[in-house]
């Protein structure tokens, strides 16, 4: 299954991305998440150490990392703000940390926290606006790390037909 | 010189790893007249007074932990917030987080350099350093321990203005472990570790296995 999460207010991307994935034989799941409640991570680490696995914020995010942690991949939609993904994108990332548990191996050289389920998604980023591309390639590649996949790349907004190869 | 010193840790004050770095980086800091002004970002009613000391100070230092492999969420929410600058400002940052290895925080000093570019300041350096976890839930001598050098690397900035010199450079530890301590680490980690993940867990009532699956 694909999970496509939407933190921007334009659906216009969401719309072409479902149309352009209307002759894929892929499941895949689309979530507007601007208008729903997503705090940002607090650093508690309840996840890891008092409530493994489960978020200590109780908001919308909840029905979201249920989905995660059982699809094959999963995509977020951001806005950009300072070169980088706004705060919106980066908090669906942030929120991800469930997924992992507390305990630590190494993988390809470095440590990493051991994943919680047996398999997390690859991760693929779409941005809105203008962000330092070269370095959010690299950012994604390094978060799919955490989960111990890889990352279906980055792209803009007027590369969706390419995004949806790496889909289908 | 003064320093605005931004904690941008969205964990509350009481328990940030970031706080206690920062109050022996400020000991060293001080030694020699140096002064600061501190704001925590997880507090938002500070936020206005915050952009106020960021509008008419020109020597800023952020300090943060790692958040996947980056800037925290509740960091870029409030840097969102300012506006960018052109009155010479220097911004530097204390990046840290709870991997050992320098190379696990290369990717969010990269994301750091960014963004003073993007706020008009002129970037000064960030002092990277991992294995950071721990500081906690320890007290006394054992964080002592921890944080205790980062009251040099105050010392150092209070003397540079930057955080480039050899000794800041030096403070980040190996870049990576080698093969044959990887080994060593391994073991480690599969059982001592494990057993302290576990009394970390236990002291906050943890009442299922930490691989526990709710979903």
């Amino acid at each position: 299954m694909i999970l496509i999460v939407n933190t921007t207010a334009d659906t216009s991307v969401t719309d072409e991305l479902k149309k352009r994935m209307s002759e894929c034989t892929t499941d895949f799941e689309v979530i507007e998440a601007e208008s729903l409640k997503i705090s940002h991570c607090i650093g508690c680490n309840y996840c890891w150490l008092k409530t493994p696995g489960e978020c200590t914020i109780k908001d919308d995010y909840e029905m979201i990392l249920k989905k995660v942690v059982h699809a094959d991949q999963m995509w977020v939609v951001s806005d950009t703000a300072l070169g980088f993904i706004d705060h919106k994108g980066k908090n669906v990332y942030d929120r991800m940390i469930p997924a992992l548990t507390m305990y630590l191996k190494f993988y390809k050289g470095q440590l990493r926290h051991v994943p919680r389920y047996q398999k997390l998604p690859d991760i693929g980023l779409i941005y809105l606006g203008s962000a330092d591309k070269a370095f959010l390639k690299r950012w994604n590649e390094r978060a799919a790390l955490n989960f111990m996949r890889k990352s279906l790349g980055v792209f803009e907004r007027d590369e969706l037909k390419e995004a949806v190869s790496c889909m289908c | 010189m003064h320093v605005l010193i931004i904690n941008g840790s969205p964990r509350v004050k009481k328990y940030s790893n970031t706080n206690a770095i920062l109050e022996k980086f400020t000991e060293g800091l001080c030694e020699n007249g140096t002064t600061f002004e501190q704001y925590e970002i997880s507090d938002k009613n500070s936020w206005d007074q915050i952009r106020q000391s960021y509008d008419r100070n020109t020597i800023i230092l952020v300090a943060l932990p790692l958040y996947v492999e980056s800037i925290p969420g509740l960091l870029i929410e409030f840097l969102e917030t300012l506006t960018p600058k052109s009155d010479g400002s220097k911004m530097v940052f204390l990046l840290q987080g709870g991997f050992m290895e320098g190379v696990q925080l290369r990717c969010g000093e990269a994301c750091l350099k960014i963004i003073a570019d993007k706020l008009g300041c002129e970037y000064m350096g960030t002092l990277v350093k991992g294995d950071n976890f721990c500081i906690r839930f320890f007290e006394g001598e054992w964080r002592e321990n921890i944080t205790g050098a980062y009251a040099d690397m105050g010392r150092e900035f209070a003397a540079h203005g930057n955080f480039n010199s050899k000794a800041c450079k030096k403070f980040t530890g190996p870049e990576t472990i080698p093969f044959f301590v990887r080994i060593h680490v391994g073991h480690i980690l599969n059982t001592q570790a494990k057993t302290g993940f576990e009394q970390m867990a236990a002291v906050l009532d943890c009442n299922k296995p930490l691989d526990y699956k709710p979903y």
